[in-house]
């Protein structure tokens, strides 16, 4: 009998356990994002976020931005995924193919914060079915920093067109301690994964060029990738690693003075001027070609389809876009929030790098809205740009590439 | 062991050897040949896994696609020379090792622990800290070879397409000499002193010492090793992913390298698991000849 008893209260206690455990599973929302910044306060936002929704716990993980996108595309099909996560608009297409997103159109018509978002920005984001799927919670827009100290030494203005660039960066490359190396270069280019910004500012830019049908491969198109290949081959405005360099080499690069100009956005101000001070300032990219470029840098929340919990998966995400949260967000993330009140009190970036956004945003653009772009950025664009970067294939043959990927 | 013997025993005798090996048997079927089976599977279709319901069965267009492909062909060539200088590197390298940590001088044991160091760290740092030895801004090679007046200008070892690959494989005959140099060790202890002792009272000089005794000695173990190291060597992408990720274009690029970055990064599983099985074939050659040693020390 007392076997038999103990067994009973096994099975219940078992029992017991098990719907507790998946009560907890049911609210708890595993969340990927991907900071740059080590020491991130995540959790400040999380703690609050829990005292405010007893019942729901945020599991945020900071997956390296490197394979973050490798990452999430294979959890969505070995549905180990995450239930809300940061997300740029060029993976929306793909996700969409996947069945992956959930929309979140009732959820914003119900929401107070929809009114709240900036102008634009939703409208910017959603998807060619005409359905909401990102609820944005940063943005920037890339523009061109510059070592104000150089420039001056050197009785040289900001550059605002590609000539000027070009000029600049000829000038500014040089052998600084006269031991016949090149101590200092031009300009930081990004030829590893993500420098298609770079590239895109001194190619789109020109008349008649982007990723249309005979675009890229037009006259004005391969006379846009000549010029970054030139720059590096024949002028030596680069530092020899360019091929391989992505973000770290490239930021890190500047920071040290191993180059005098590079492209990037705001979110790294707070570093650049803690590593140089008033030595480091920013302008908008030149133009190149008769036409200007840069790339509007985006970044929202969605919800998966999968996610267990969709309505605790929602509030998390609309809390980060939520005016005060969002703007303790942006501080983590050294981005701009995304809620008209906390862009009108957001005074934690220096007034001369959010004039170089502001006055990027009348020309930043995105990349093309379609599936092809996912593969734009992660393979086609990093080899094509390195085999020309070292010779390997022309600048014709590296747009025809591109070409080929988004009109065949 | 007679089929007598085998018959007189025990059935619970008999069956206890597979008792007691299913375990391993049965984790190693569930994560070593069902993914096998299943990426042979994938290789005959096609599948991207972004559109994760489209999986059609394309029988060999994948393989017929890949002997029409240029980086095919690169990434195996490079693969080639990528275990044809790293495997024997690392065994003379692990050789030269083993003959000097087989000499007693004092802190011999500490020595012994030290070398090993580059063989216990993860593959990851080793290449993060290969990437700052070789960087062309602040890395210590250029800086060295510029001292000494070698180098006129700073070389960016993994940014050009003619010392990537090389570059890499230095590191990777720093990180795996160390296995040979242990399993020498071990083979070099088991040769017996007499056999020495025997040639030098023969009057036989060090070097006819070490070409009749030791090299002989060691032959099974140097064959062993060697064997293990071409499949491990040829089939380690962690090194290279992190040092180049196959960059620059696809200077270092190996074929399992490029089946991983067609599978992981361009998501085409078809494709990439074509390429893994062509490889996979390919090695086997290397797998069944250390089988059958495997089976022939056993017996």
């Amino acid at each position: 009998m007392n076997k038999r008893k103990t067994t009973i209260a096994l099975a219940t206690a078992l029992a017991t356990s098990m719907s507790m455990a998946s009560t907890v599973q049911a609210e708890t929302v595993n969340f990927w994002y991907h900071f740059d910044n080590a020491d991130n306060p995540m959790s400040t936002l999380v703690d609050k976020f829990e005292k405010e929704n007893p019942g729901i716990t945020i599991n945020a993980e900071n997956v390296p931005w490197n394979s973050y996108y490798d990452q999430l595309y294979t959890s969505i099909v070995a549905s180990t995924g995450p239930d809300v996560a940061l997300v740029k608009l060029n993976a929306q297409p793909r996700l969409i193919e996947m069945g992956a997103l959930e929309p979140l159109d009732a959820w914003l018509d119900a929401w107070d914060g929809t009114s709240e978002i900036q102008d634009n920005l939703l409208e910017l984001t959603s998807a060619a079915d005409g359905s909401q799927y990102y609820l944005p919670v940063q943005y920037v827009a890339l523009y061109l920093y510059y070592r104000a100290d150089m420039f001056a030494e050197l009785e040289l203005t900001p550059p605002t067109t590609c000539d000027e660039f070009r000029d600049a960066a000829m000038a500014l490359t040089r052998d600084t301690d006269g031991d016949g190396q090149m101590d200092v270069y031009g300009f930081g280019f990004r030829g590893g994964k993500g420098g298609h910004d770079h590239w895109a500012s001194l190619t789109l830019a020109r008349e008649g060029v982007g990723f249309g049908a005979g675009e890229l491969t037009s006259e004005g198109g391969v006379a846009g990738t000549q010029f970054v290949l030139d720059l590096f081959q024949k002028d030596k405005v680069f530092p020899p690693s360019a091929p391989n360099d992505g973000f770290k080499e490239v930021i890190g690069a500047f920071q040290n003075g191993t180059t005098a100009m590079t492209i990037h956005h705001i979110g790294s101000s707070a570093g650049m001027v803690e590593a140089l001070g008033d030595k480091v300032s920013a302008v908008p990219v030149p133009e190149c070609g008769g036409g200007h470029w840069t790339a509007f840098g985006d970044e929202s929340t969605a919800v998966f389809s999968a996610a267990q919990d969709k309505e605790a998966a929602w509030k998390w995400a609309s809390f980060l876009s939520s005016a005060g949260n969002n703007a303790e967000f942006n501080k983590a993330t050294g981005q701009l929030p995304v809620t008209k009140s906390d862009s009108a009190s957001w005074d934690t970036h220096e007034q001369r790098f959010v004039d170089a956004t502001v006055n990027s945003l009348p020309f930043a653009q995105l990349l093309p809205n379609t599936t092809e772009t996912a593969d734009f950025t992660n393979t086609v664009w990093p080899i094509a740009m390195q085999r020309a970067l070292i010779g390997e294939i022309s600048a014709a043959d590296m747009n025809a590439e591109i070409d080929a990927l988004y009109n065949d | 062991m007679s089929d007598t013997t085998a018959h007189q025993m025990p059935l619970s005798r008999r069956i206890l050897p597979i008792v007691m090996l299913s375990p391993a048997v049965l984790v190693t079927l569930a994560i070593v040949f069902i993914p096998m089976v299943q990426a042979l599977w994938m290789s005959f279709h096609d599948y991207v896994l972004f559109r994760p319901n489209n999986f059609d069965w394309v029988g060999l267009k994948n393989y017929i696609t890949a002997v029409n492909d240029p980086v095919f062909w690169t990434s195996l060539r490079q693969t080639a020379i990528w275990i044809a200088i790293t495997v024997p590197a690392q065994m003379l390298l692990g050789l030269v090792t083993a003959l000097l940590l087989n000499q007693t001088f004092p802190w011999r044991g500490l020595a012994r622990a030290l070398v090993i160091i580059p063989w216990a760290l993860p593959s990851v740092v080793i290449a993060l800290m290969w990437v700052w030895i070789y960087d062309s801004n602040y890395g210590v090679l250029n800086d060295l070879l510029l001292r000494l007046d070698l180098i006129k200008s700073s070389i960016p070892w993994l940014a050009d397409p003619d010392t990537a690959l090389y570059a890499i494989i230095l590191t990777l005959t720093w990180q795996g000499f160390p296995f040979f140099a242990v399993m020498i060790l071990a083979g070099l202890q088991s040769i017996p002193s007499s056999y020495y002792e025997a040639a030098s009272i023969d009057g036989a000089s060090p070097l006819r010492q070490f070409l009749h005794i030791t090299l002989p000695g060691l032959s099974g173990v140097l064959m062993t090793a060697t064997l293990l190291r071409v499949i491990w060597v040829a089939n380690s992408i962690d090194v290279i992913y992190v040092m180049t990720g196959g960059g620059p274009g696809y200077s270092s690029y190996t074929l399992p390298l490029y089946a991983f970055v067609e599978a992981r990064t361009g998501l085409n599983y078809g494709y990439g698991s074509a390429l893994a099985v062509c490889f996979t074939i390919m090695l086997l050659g290397f797998v069944v000849l250390y089988l059958r040693r495997a089976g022939k020390n056993i017996t």
